[in-house]
């Protein structure tokens, strides 16, 4: 046999050779393990990389209408839309303007954020706060429910007459807000603030856990005080997480749709996202294109920071043995006015929002707080004034098919993605190509960098028209199906693969030793064992997508409306009950939810906030 | 029984990289219990997962009897649910989701075995390794010895014609496998299966295997019983890996005390069939004196200076010195000597083990030279 290997080498090897290749061919071939890659990297390379390919193009090619103000046939390559919105006298209105709005608003949300939030994370991890425990649930609230929530409760209370249908509160009791506080960037800076503050309290509570106490011990045995400790001890180590904190706000605040559209647009002040939507809108596919490559490009760019941040800190990174911190500070005197603070933050973030929202649907009137006022017509009553919801909110079936409508597309579109996470993990972990397992590793990653509105974009431009074989799919359940999953396969992909590398791959090699073939072992071995992994997989991406709307926004049409686009078409024509009816709905399913995938996994919020 | 017949394996991992194992041929004749023997890194681990067909070849061929399993060169691959062997793995890999049962007839239902045999076959072996009574319990359930024997019974149930062994008894405690060390070789005994298991420790190598093979950087340095392997090693980093404490390795070159006691050794045997650069002593070979008087003829002998007495329980490693060079020395019998007396050693020469300039063995010459005594 032996003989053969040398003929093999010596003689002209076309033979010996073709033997080579059948036996890498039986090897690493040898299992759906490679085709299902294939098909994945084909699947993946389409959904993520071609729309984002499209998008890239479409901000250099002549659209449709547009030949004349170029000079070139549609099709043609020009620099129109990046003159236009970059230098010519309207960019100041397109881009820049916006930019440094989303910019101001960005810094100013991170800079209150993660100072209430930092002082939270401590009060509720290191002290001896009235009530901790229930302040350590009650003040992550905000976020789980969708941002705009907030900005809905805001208009209600301080909207003036800018806007029309029904009158704000204080407006109502007497007192006009001034435009400066009821839109534009006071009210979103403080809305996305409040929002993000949660971010700040797991990710900056989540490192004080985490830090070794010896650490803090042995500088106190040296001498230092207290304050000396936190100054030069766990501040510095602190650091890093902050950091954290700060890049992912900023990364989120960029992509942020609904605040600005609710308290920015009566006031024309635009953001980066809503001055993409207005593109959009108004057909202007090349500028929309531009905007969405520029929100793309701070967001990897922000990201990467982040990931090189993440990756210096690792240096000083302490293991600590007994590391947790359940030491505690006695507040003494101040313990009374910290827990007023606590209650102060959870009471603007959490309960007036949400109980101006509540009375907003119950009340004829704004802000007549009379006993008669009071009804419940707009959630169950019929023969209301609005022209094309007479019936109330509960009874229009309206409603009815928005809420099957998110269902059937947030639904399909978390369970393909928790499929395809596991799915990916799998041939990540196993496959024997590498350039497979690396190319589905980092394309699955990519919508993570993408704020949500330029994927959204993305999709419009590769959708809108019929390309080859492939339909328009713009206006059917199929875009928002497609473009959900993807935007979800980071989450997904990453709980796929960590869950197979916990595997490991002892247990399905002692199954192929025993004698199973591959499907054998993914039906009794692989996924019982991941059963628990693909169950989580699933429902919190179900969660995150049923109060989503940056995607939708773009994507649903009246036909496939979906809850939270519903809502905001009601807030459009200024069904101010119905709207917010409709955002309190939402805020109960993405609430009640996420308390019950916690309870059914066991799994924590602050671990997928990891990064 | 089958034999296996590695002939000339190598695995490369990517392209240009080092080779893991490099064209390695052995042969584990039906019955063994052979082990792969070397620090990690050395790539028997590689070796053993090629043979149950985990990982492919890079070169060489694989047969087991007279069936050719895995051949590089000729395209022929059987893929591992094929070969019919047994493995257990070093972290036993039990399934988390089924019972000890589930785990155990779980190769039995694959070839559909009918439920009143294979009930009949899962008890026999469970009652063997003494698990029946968890049948019915969880792999979480049980503690690291219990479930190392799950993970024994699951492969044994099948009856394989090889049973291969990762390590099988690195994650247990000292107690625990000297049982399992006895427990493999009844199994052996009984199942009459050829096993092959893959280990770094020397001891177990030295006290289940009837043949061991002793690897280093991905080559194959020597295979042969425990007794050639500790008392003939083919090399010096066989000779090094074996044994506890570790030889002692001797410069006859060296202008010192020891080099000038093994220079006169080889120049009394007659020198040696090669250029010999290393003398490994064992340290149980080293015997100590007080009086010249004592020493035998023929054996290598020298001066000594004892340095620390460390006490083991039952026997003693001492430290001894010679012009800064370090010995050390075992002996069973309490040492009746004080720190810092001068003391004569001695040493078989067939426990003088010398190597060539590539730390290749040499064998000392037939006919021992002049038979000169030291003077006293």
């Amino acid at each position: 046999m032996s003989e053969a290997g040398q003929t093999g080498a010596s003689g002209p090897g076309g033979v010996a050779r073709s033997r080579r290749m059948l036996y890498r061919l039986r090897t690493s071939w040898r299992e759906p393990t490679a085709l299902i890659g294939i098909l994945l990297t084909l699947v993946f390379a389409y959904l993520i990389v071609v729309p984002i390919t499209t998008l890239l193009y479409d901000s250099v090619e002549v659209q449709f209408g547009d030949q004349r103000r170029t000079g070139v046939p549609v099709g043609g390559l020009t620099t129109y839309y990046f003159n236009r919105a970059l230098f010519s006298p309207v960019a100041g209105d397109l881009f820049w303007e916006p930019l440094s709005h989303t910019l101001s608003i960005s810094f100013g949300a991170i800079l209150i954020s993660l100072s209430v939030g930092g002082v939270l994370a401590w009060l509720l991890g290191r002290t001896d706060l009235f009530a901790r425990r229930w302040f350590a649930t009650a003040l992550i609230v905000p976020y789980m429910l969708p941002s705009w929530t907030f900005a809905l409760a805001w208009r209600t209370a301080f909207k003036n007459r800018e806007v029309g249908g029904q009158m704000g509160w204080l407006e109502a009791l007497g007192f006009t807000p001034p435009d400066w506080l009821a839109y534009g960037q006071v009210p979103i800076t403080i809305i996305l603030a409040l929002h993000y503050t949660p971010f700040v309290i797991l990710l900056f509570g989540n490192a004080l856990r985490r830090f070794d106490s010896q650490l803090e011990d042995s500088a106190r045995v040296l001498g230092a005080s207290p304050r000396i400790v936190a100054r030069k001890i766990i501040l510095p180590l602190m650091l890093p997480s902050l950091m954290s904190a700060t890049v992912l706000i900023f990364a989120k605040c960029l992509g942020e749709f609904g605040v600005s559209y609710v308290l920015g647009l009566p006031v024309d002040y635009d953001v980066l996202a809503t001055s993409l939507y207005r593109s959009i809108s108004s057909r202007q596919p090349g500028v929309a294109a531009v905007i969405a490559i520029a929100i793309m490009s701070i967001g990897i760019v922000s990201l990467l920071i982040d990931a090189r941040l993440v990756r210096e800190s690792r240096r000083f990174v302490t293991v600590g043995g007994k590391g947790s911190m359940d030491r505690q500070t006695a507040l003494g005197r101040y313990r009374l006015p910290a827990t007023g603070f606590a209650a102060f933050i959870f009471l603007i973030s959490v309960a007036l929002p949400l109980l101006v929202l509540t009375m907003s649907t119950v009340m004829r009137v704004p802000g007549n707080f009379a006993l008669g006022n009071f009804t419940l017509d707009y959630w169950i009553g019929s023969g209301l004034e609005f022209v094309a919801f007479p019936n109330g909110i509960l009874l229009t079936p309206d409603l009815w098919q928005a809420t099957w409508n998110t269902l059937k597309i947030v639904g399909l579109a978390s369970v393909c993605s928790g499929m395809m996470g596991l799915l990916v993990g799998y041939v990540v972990v196993r496959s024997q190509v590498r350039a497979v397992s690396i190319f589905l590793r980092q394309v699955t990653f990519f919508p993570y960098l993408v704020p949500g509105i330029a994927f959204a974009a993305a999709y419009l431009s590769l959708f809108a028209v019929p390309r080859g074989p492939i339909p328009a799919l713009y206006g059917t359940s199929l875009i928002l199906i497609l473009a959900l999953m993807s935007d979800q396969m980071p989450y997904a992909s990453r709980a796929g693969i960590s869950a197979m590398m916990q595997l490991g791959k002892d247990p399905e090699e002692a199954a192929q030793v025993a004698g199973a073939g591959w499907f054998r072992r993914m039906v009794s071995i692989v996924i019982p064992i991941q059963k628990g992994a693909l169950v989580a997989g699933v429902l919190l991406p179900f969660i995150s997508g049923i109060r989503g709307l940056s995607l939708f926004v773009i994507l649903a049409v009246p036909g496939t409306d979906v809850l939270t686009t519903f809502s905001l078409r009601l807030l459009d024509y200024n069904y101010t009950q119905a709207a917010n009816s409709v955002v309190l709905i939402i805020s109960a399913i993405a609430y009640f939810g996420t308390l019950a995938v916690q309870k059914m996994t066991k799994t924590n919020l602050a671990d997928g906030l990891g990064g | 029984m089958p034999t296996i017949a590695l002939r000339e394996i190598s695995k490369r991992y990517g392209k240009g990289g080092a080779r893991a194992v490099a064209d390695l041929s052995l042969e584990v004749a039906d019955g063994d219990f052979m082990c792969l023997l070397g620090p990690s890194g050395c790539g028997k681990t590689t070796t053993l997962r090629m043979i149950a067909g985990l990982e492919n070849l890079t070169g060489g061929e694989i047969a087991v009897g007279d069936r050719l399993v895995d051949a590089a060169e000729q395209g022929v691959f059987v893929p591992p649910e094929k070969r019919e062997m047994g493995l257990v793995f070093q972290s036993y890999a039990l399934w988390p989701h089924l019972t000890i049962e589930g785990n155990t007839d779980f190769g039995l239902r694959l070839r559909k075995v009918p439920k009143a045999e294979r009930e009949a076959r899962v008890t026999k072996v469970m009652t063997t390794l003494g698990i029946e009574q968890y049948r019915h319990r969880y792999p979480s359930q049980l503690s690291g010895g219990q479930q190392q024997r799950v993970a024994l019974a699951r492969m044994l149930a099948v009856n394989p014609e090889v049973l291969l062994l990762d390590e099988p008894l690195s994650n247990l405690d000292a107690r625990l496998r000297l049982e399992m060390r006895t427990e493999l070789k009844r199994i052996h005994r009984e199942f009459g299966t050829t096993i092959v298991f893959v280990t770094h420790d020397q001891w177990e190598a030295m006290t289940l295997a009837t043949r061991i093979a002793v690897m280093n950087t991905g080559t194959l340095q020597q295979v042969g019983t425990p007794e050639d392997i500790y008392d003939r090693p083919a090399n010096r980093f066989v000779a090094e890996f074996v044994g506890n404490p570790p030889i002692n390795i001797v410069d006859p070159g060296g202008d010192d005390g020891l080099g000038r006691a093994a220079k006169a050794f080889l120049a009394r045997r007659g020198g040696a069939a090669r250029a010999v650069t290393s003398i490994g002593l064992r340290p149980e070979a080293i015997h100590l004196t007080r009086d010249t008087a004592t020493l035998p003829a023929g054996d290598l002998c020298g001066e000594v200076t004892l340095s620390a007495v460390l006490p083991t329980g039952g026997s003693w490693i001492l430290e001894l010195v010679s012009e800064g060079q370090k010995l050390h020395a075992t002996t069973h019998a309490a040492p009746v000597w004080q720190d810092g007396e001068p003391l004569h050693f001695h040493v078989a020469a067939e426990a003088v083990h010398l190597f060539d300039g590539e730390d290749a063995r040499v064998e000392l010459a037939e006919t021992p030279g002049a038979e000169a005594r030291i003077a006293g």
